[in-house]
């Protein structure tokens, strides 16, 4: 029904469409995946005639039914496209936080395009809209309606889009990453919806993903895309079972499964290093649950304490849970305590005591300010985090998962000490513990060079204890040894962070963590915003550090499969609470809270 | 259909700017040591319209309308370099510190600058003048004091919206130093929007000096300006059009060429 044939787009300069040819039979859906870049939102866009007025179309042409849309050399026919848009052919976007205008009731937006569609009388017009949300499974329809959509959950407003796109039933729906913005849980919900609604209206389904695993789930077809072409596609099973093409490969393998966890993923690490096998694991915990058998000898210090604690501790709250009445602030700090003591008593541990941990957190709460800033603003106090309480060991990895806007964000800026209002305590047993963050390319000061970023740790250093000052040369030396480390050649000294690739931006920043050996590092999401063969290099660049250097890691992620990569122990927040933590194999294999186990199934 | 490509566009901007800007800054500097006449000689050739020996004509005294012109401008533009000078290191200085730290300074400042934007600015000149007394110091200073409160929210907002950055965070958990942190780390990121505001006050700085001196307050005759020739001229208008239109033109052409060079390095920044 849909036919692209041989499209190629191009702004000013190279094309970045380069003769895509799709097809779309009505009721398929049919999967566009590819990393950033790769030219999937561009053919979208074009398809639908949304592309920005700078594109040329170079050649090909687009054909709907046995109508010519589009074609090469010719002006984009807007009248046409007008009457296709809307009620043949519709889009959900990315973004619910921007595409819903957010000075009008949502309701009315809804309601917008049937007015411009339909010849319905207005009462005939709510109706079918107050339909159309119980379809898309928006409950209290009436009060949805009449909501701004500030006043909407992000599931619940890409759900009114979702109805917006649906409501006049176009034969053809573009979903250009429909769920990338939103948590696991609501991700999943929407995908359901999307393939109830593919089931129920039969519609031609145009998916945009970097997410394979999504598209594995959701797709008939897919078509991989690179650098504007098309390298392969078919039917979807086919293509995950049995890819023909190397890039497909790479693609599938990158994305951080359960199963992957103890091979060696056979991905170029680096930009420029040969692959740095795990094989070397001699402090870590994981190295305890590659080879189980080594176990005994190798990781005998760190085994001891945790993985007795967690068993106990959850013990223990299932026991404060029933006798109910316990504060529930209070609950796991008396259960943790008691489980270290236990853990001390008990003779079959050789040296419980010498393992410092690198940071423990007892009864932290954290609270935030809320409301205004000024003069005569109200203040509220909000507890954000209540009664965290945990430890965590050198050389290990501590895995943070949780829905956004549970409190780990603001848990691990309270345990740097970004945040000062808390109650309870952060003991450090390291000097300066550092950050990694999410966003690659605010990361980095866009104005100074690779070389500056990474001495400048040191010199804040030397600035602080007069004992640690270097000279120029040895910070330098310094600054290129860690670049090494990181995979990178010395030709980015001198560059700027403009300059880099995201991944490349993401080593950087892990460099300049580590370049003062901090011993403890947390990572909030430190590859959420990569593709996913980036993604997987930067995990094994940071297992390689990890190993080197003994660093603790604070891992946060709302992806169950990168956290299982990488971590030994696992903490599960929920509403500023830590509802359960324990050993990542265990964690996974029998889940003690309704909520972890909802959380480990969508996922 | 076609658009020209971004650096084609700023070149035009800039180019056009740098050469306008250039040619009355190297016109204003060279008046300082030489001009055609002395812009302050008199002679009996009064009300002369311009010709090849005065380019611009002559005035009510007889003097030569170039070479006052001339002083003129290199008057006008160093008064206004030195109050955005002076304004822009103040704006620094307290935007940086208002809106990395906030608080009660931050609320005194602003609700200082508050205070200062309720004034019409050449009001406010006119008020700091009369405590001061007349003469060109003292219009640079009012002038100056005139001008900060708007550096002052430019530098305070683009701090505000740095000061969370990531990369500043990661500064201070690295323990860099609060001045290091305000002045290495944040200020080379606000430049390019600090430059273009720059740009826009020296404009604004040549107007309210050619104002000022138009009300008879800044530069005083015999001392030419491009504000008190206006000022002189206007009584000639039927007689000597040439006498007004030679320094209202010139302040056009300034204000013009700063306005497409700073364009031109917004473009530039983008």
């Amino acid at each position: 029904m849909i036919r692209i044939e041989n499209l190629s787009v191009a702004f000013d300069g190279p094309e970045v469409v380069k003769n895509v040819t799709l097809e779309l039979r009505d009721g398929e859906i049919l999967g566009v995946v590819g990393e950033s870049g790769c030219g999937k939102s561009v053919t979208a866009l074009t398809l639908m005639g949304l592309v920005s007025e700078t594109a040329r179309v170079t050649s090909g042409r687009i054909l709907f039914d046995d109508v010519t849309l589009l074609e090469a050399g010719k002006p984009r026919d807007k009248v046409l496209y007008r009457s296709y848009q809307g009620d043949q052919m519709s889009m959900i976007f990315q973004e619910p936080m921007t595409s819903l205008n957010p000075t009008q009731r949502v309701g009315r937006q809804v309601d917008e395009v049937l007015r411009l569609h339909t010849k319905l009388t207005p009462d005939e017009r709510k109706e079918k809209v107050l339909e159309s949300f119980q379809a898309v499974g928006l409950k209290e329809g009436d009060k949805v309606y009449s909501s701004y959509p500030h006043q909407l959950s992000g599931g619940m407003r890409q759900r009114v889009m979702i109805a917006m796109a649906v409501i006049l039933k176009p034969r053809l729906l573009v979903a250009d990453e429909p769920t990338t913005a939103l948590d696991v849980t609501i991700q999943n919900q929407i995908i359901a919806l999307l393939r109830e609604i593919n089931e129920k209206q039969k519609n031609a389904m145009l998916f945009i993903t970097h997410d394979l695993n999504l598209a594995r789930k959701l797709c008939h077809r897919v078509a991989v895309m690179k650098d504007g072409c098309v390298v392969e596609q078919g039917e979807t099973e086919q293509i995950f079972e049995n890819p023909a093409q190397d890039y497909t490969r790479k693609l599938i393998e990158a994305v951080p499964s359960r199963v992957k966890k103890h091979k060696a993923l056979n991905l170029a690490t680096g930009i420029d290093e040969p692959v740095m096998t795990s094989g070397a694991t001699n402090i870590s915990h994981r190295g305890v649950l590659i080879a189980e058998n080594h176990a005994v000898t190798e990781a005998a210090p760190l085994e001891t304490a945790k993985p007795e604690a967690p068993k106990s501790e959850t013990a223990q709250s299932e026991a404060a849970n029933s006798e109910a009445a316990n504060s529930e602030a209070a609950k796991p700090e008396i259960a943790n305590s008691e489980a270290m003591q236990s853990a001390s008593t008990q003779p079959v541990l050789t040296q419980p005591a010498s393992i410092a941990p690198v940071v423990q957190v007892r009864d932290l709460s954290v609270y935030y300010q809320d409301g205004s800033n000024s003069l005569f603003g109200r203040k509220r106090r909000n507890c954000v985090v209540k009664g965290a309480d945990f430890a965590l060991y050198p050389g290990e990895s501590l895995g943070l998962v949780g829905e956004s806007g549970c409190g780990k964000t603001t848990l691990s800026k309270a345990m740097l000490g970004m945040i000062r209002d808390i109650e309870g305590q952060v003991v450090h047993n390291t000097v300066r513990p550092q950050m990694i963050f999410q966003d690659p390319y605010s990361s980095l000061n866009p104005t100074k060079t690779v070389g500056w970023l990474l001495q400048e740790p040191l010199r804040a250093r030397g600035a602080i204890d007069a004992s640690l000052v270097m000279s120029k040369a040895d910070m330098e030396a310094a600054a290129y040894d860690m670049l090494h480390r990181v995979g990178m050649k010395d030709q980015y000294f001198h560059r700027k962070p403009s300059q880099l690739s995201g991944g490349q931006r993401q080593r950087v920043s892990i460099a300049q963590a580590l370049i003062t050996n901090p011993g403890f590092i947390i990572a909030d999401e430190p590859v959420s915003a990569l593709d996913v063969t980036i993604q997987a290099q930067i995990m094994e660049l940071m297992q390689k550090l990890q190993q080197e250097m003994k660093l603790a890691y604070l891992f946060i992620s709302h992806d169950i499969n990168v956290v299982y990569k990488m971590c030994d122990r696992i903490m599960v927040m929920k509403d500023g609470e830590i509802i359960e933590i324990g050993d990542t194999e265990e964690i996974f294999r029998d889940p003690k809270e309704e909520y972890t186990k909802l959380l480990f199934s969508n996922s | 259909m076609m658009p020209n490509t971004p650096s084609l566009k700023w070149n035009k901007y800039f180019l056009a700017g740098l050469i306008m800007t250039g040619l009355a800054v190297l016109l204003g500097l060279l008046g300082f040591f030489w001009t055609p006449y002395s812009p302050t000689a008199m002679s009996a050739e009064r009300f002369s319209s311009p010709t090849l020996s005065h380019l611009f004509g002559t005035d009510n005294f007889g003097r030569d309308i170039f070479s006052r012109v001339m002083q003129g401008m290199g008057t006008t533009i160093l008064i206004s370099t030195l109050v955005v000078l002076i304004s822009a290191f103040i704006g620094i200085l307290l935007g940086a510190l208002t809106g990395y730290f906030g608080g009660i300074i931050d609320e005194l400042v602003m609700r200082f600058t508050d205070a200062l934007n309720g004034f019409p600015s050449i009001l406010l000149a006119l008020v700091v003048i009369s405590v001061l007394g007349n003469g060109r110091q003292n219009l640079i200073l009012s002038l100056g004091i005139v001008f900060t409160p708007s550096y002052v929210r430019i530098v305070r907002s683009e701090y505000m919206r740095l000061r969370d950055a990531d990369y500043i965070k990661r500064a201070r958990l690295m323990g860099v130093g609060r001045l290091r942190i305000l002045f290495v780390h944040i200020l080379p990121n606000i430049l390019p929007v600090f430059w273009v505001s720059v740009m826009i006050g020296l404009n604004n700085a040549i107007l309210a000096e050619s104002g000022m001196s138009y009300l008879g307050i800044g530069v005083q005759p015999p001392d030419a300006s491009l504000g008190n020739m206006l000022s002189d001229a206007q009584g000639y208008l039927q007689s000597a059009p040439w006498y007004a239109l030679a320094p209202g033109l010139t302040i056009v052409w300034i204000v013009l060429g700063f306005s497409l060079f700073s364009e031109g390095i917004r473009r530039l920044g983008e």
